[in-house]
């Protein structure tokens, strides 16, 4: 009897039979992810906590993204190279991340700077790595995947390394098109036809576009893949130079010549959009934007595709709960919204907004467009909107945020855009 | 004036030989018996130029290159070693050469002339150290 029953499918890949290839090189890579930016233009969210650990889409960390990739890509040798204020970061890398076991050779080592190689702080991502360059040492990887801790997509490195190996590459940056403006604040790469990077400049006023497209060029994601040699060669050339030491503005120009730089077009595991999704929180009104891209009916970002978990860490809490449904009068609801557990949404109004957990709307209150962090707390009658409130804010009774922008600025931190911040456990008067 | 040169040598008779066949070539040497003098002395003193050894006790020389660097960004560094193990040490690939030990100085030479060439020689302020030459200037303004 014929067996008609249909097969999973397989991905492109492994249809066309590339994963041995990829598969027997994964024990032999490491990551190293750099999460030690001071995070200034992020500020007041980075007053207490390093700029990956800030909280993201209700329950999650900035780095809890990054990490999620390397865990659903197969990647479990990981090195968290932390600096400034990384205790709130540490805490949150031991309590959701210690899930990995050494004696199958995995591990999440986090590693302030040693004062080993030098004498100094690390002075830029490049000099980070080449701080580090003991712990390559002792580890021996023959490929280095180095990843910035504070963006926002999702990645199958595993692709990435297919590229690098396809291309017998030193060094592969994965890239993704870019509107033309916002191209001009990041690396844009030119490629040839065979995808060899020909050219790399940081922060172009006039940023080439792509071929094939007038309205964007192709950006540098900050995910790279070096061969370790290259790496090691690069990061002590770049060490004995006056430089900013940073990969992008000095270290990728300068690989051009001499080595095999390809750029590899990022695709997302599982693709709901044309254009992949990619996000560097650099400033409020852009941690902010990708915030609110969550919670759309369709999101450009989805934190429900099971095909790709992220993982955090959230402590027990009771489930969130809606309270008063007064027909014409109080109602508690939440539309639009990321509700996380333990929120009390009691007889308030809550719209296309983001709740961390604990949060507690009161009585008659209003919170629209806004972000609200652990265990804040919205007074009766209080209105919020295009508003970030930080952990553990008591907003006052009749208390109104984000509707006068002139007496917000000399109380809180409002953004370009006009994003009003009230930074962490601020007391009210 | 001459190039000055430190020589980074827990043996005291290699640091003797050092010595004499590099002051026979001209330079002026300073020596140092392990890694954390020879900080002091790179701080104090600016060489033009750095040998050293790699196994002494103190601190080695692969730990001394890093900190070294981290005080003279530019100061050239050559590890000199009995042993052609430490070539591989992802570390000393920030050195600028790396000449095993032999009897015959004859390569060790040969790499100090070439990698001072070019680098002006700078009058000494009679204090012990190197005064402002041109190219000593932009060293210690970067260190």
């Amino acid at each position: 009897m014929p067996d008609d029953r249909p097969v999973a499918p397989l991905s492109a890949a492994a249809q066309a039979g590339e994963y041995p290839r990829v598969y027997p090189v994964l024990p032999k890579t490491c990551v190293m992810i750099l999460a030690g930016g001071q995070g200034e233009r992020l500020y007041p969210l980075t007053r207490d906590r390093a700029k990956p650990a800030v909280p993201f889409g209700g329950h999650y960390r900035i780095i809890d993204f990054v990490l999620s990739n390397c865990l659903n890509s197969g990647f479990r040798r990981m090195h968290v190279l932390t600096q400034y204020k990384s205790l709130s970061l540490d805490r949150h890398l031991h309590m959701g991340w210690s899930i990995f076991n050494r004696e199958l050779g995995e591990f999440l080592d986090i590693i302030p700077p040693q004062q080993r190689t030098s004498t100094r702080f690390y002075r830029g991502t490049a000099d980070a790595v080449f701080q580090n360059i003991y712990t390559l040492e002792r580890e021996r990887p023959e490929y280095v995947i180095v990843l910035m801790g504070d963006h926002i997509y999702r990645m199958d490195y595993r692709e990435l390394l297919r590229a690098h190996l396809a291309n017998k590459a030193d060094l592969t940056l994965a890239c993704v098109p870019l509107p033309l403006k916002l191209a001009s604040l990041t690396g844009v790469i030119e490629v040839a036809d065979d995808l060899r990077v020909v050219r790399f400049t940081e922060k172009p006023e006039a940023p080439p576009p792509m071929p094939g497209r007038t309205d964007a060029s192709l950006v540098s994601m900050g995910v790279y893949v070096f061969s370790t040699a290259a790496l090691v060669r690069l990061a002590c050339d770049d060490a004995r130079r006056e430089t900013s030491h940073d990969f992008g503005k000095d270290v990728i120009p300068g690989a051009l010549e001499g080595n095999r730089v390809f750029a590899y077009k990022f695709v997302e595991p599982t693709a709901l959009t044309q254009d992949p999704y990619w996000r560097d929180i650099g400033t409020i009104d852009a941690y902010y934007a990708a915030n609110m891209d969550l919670v759309a009916v369709t999101p450009r970002f989805s934190l429900y595709d099971e095909s790709w978990p992220v993982r955090t860490y959230h402590e027990q809490r009771p489930p969130a709960k809606f309270v008063f449904a007064e027909q014409g009068g109080r109602i508690g609801a939440a539309v639009n919204s990321i509700v996380a557990s333990g929120c009390i949404i009691s007889g308030g109004w809550v719209e296309h907004s983001v709740l961390s957990p604990g949060v507690h709307i009161h009585s008659y209150s209003k919170v629209v467009d806004s972000i609200l962090m652990e265990d804040v707390e919205v007074g009766r009658r209080a209105q919020v909107r295009r508003a970030i409130v930080d952990k553990g804010v008591k907003i006052p009774e009749d208390e109104q945020i984000g509707f006068d922008l002139e007496r917000d600025q000399k109380r809180f931190t409002v953004s370009p855009d006009g994003i009003v911040v009230v930074p962490k456990e601020m007391p009210f008067e | 004036m001459s190039h000055r040169v430190l020589v980074v040598d827990d043996e005291e008779n290699q640091r003797k030989l050092y010595v004499q066949e590099l002051q026979e070539e001209g330079y002026e040497v300073i020596e140092a018996e392990n890694g954390r003098v020879a900080l002091t002395r790179v701080e104090e003193e600016a060489p033009d130029i750095v040998v050293l050894d790699i196994c002494m006790p103190g601190m080695d020389g692969i730990e001394a290159l890093g900190k070294i660097l981290s005080e003279d960004l530019h100061v050239p560094v050559v590890l000199n070693t009995a042993y052609g193990a430490y070539k591989d040490n992802f570390m000393s690939w920030a050195a600028d050469a790396y000449v095993v030990k032999s009897s015959d100085l004859t390569e060790l030479k040969r790499t100090i002339r070439k990698l001072l060439s070019g680098r002006p020689t700078a009058p000494d302020d009679g204090e012990g150290r190197q005064a402002e030459g041109p190219g000593m200037n932009e060293r210690k303004r970067h260190a």
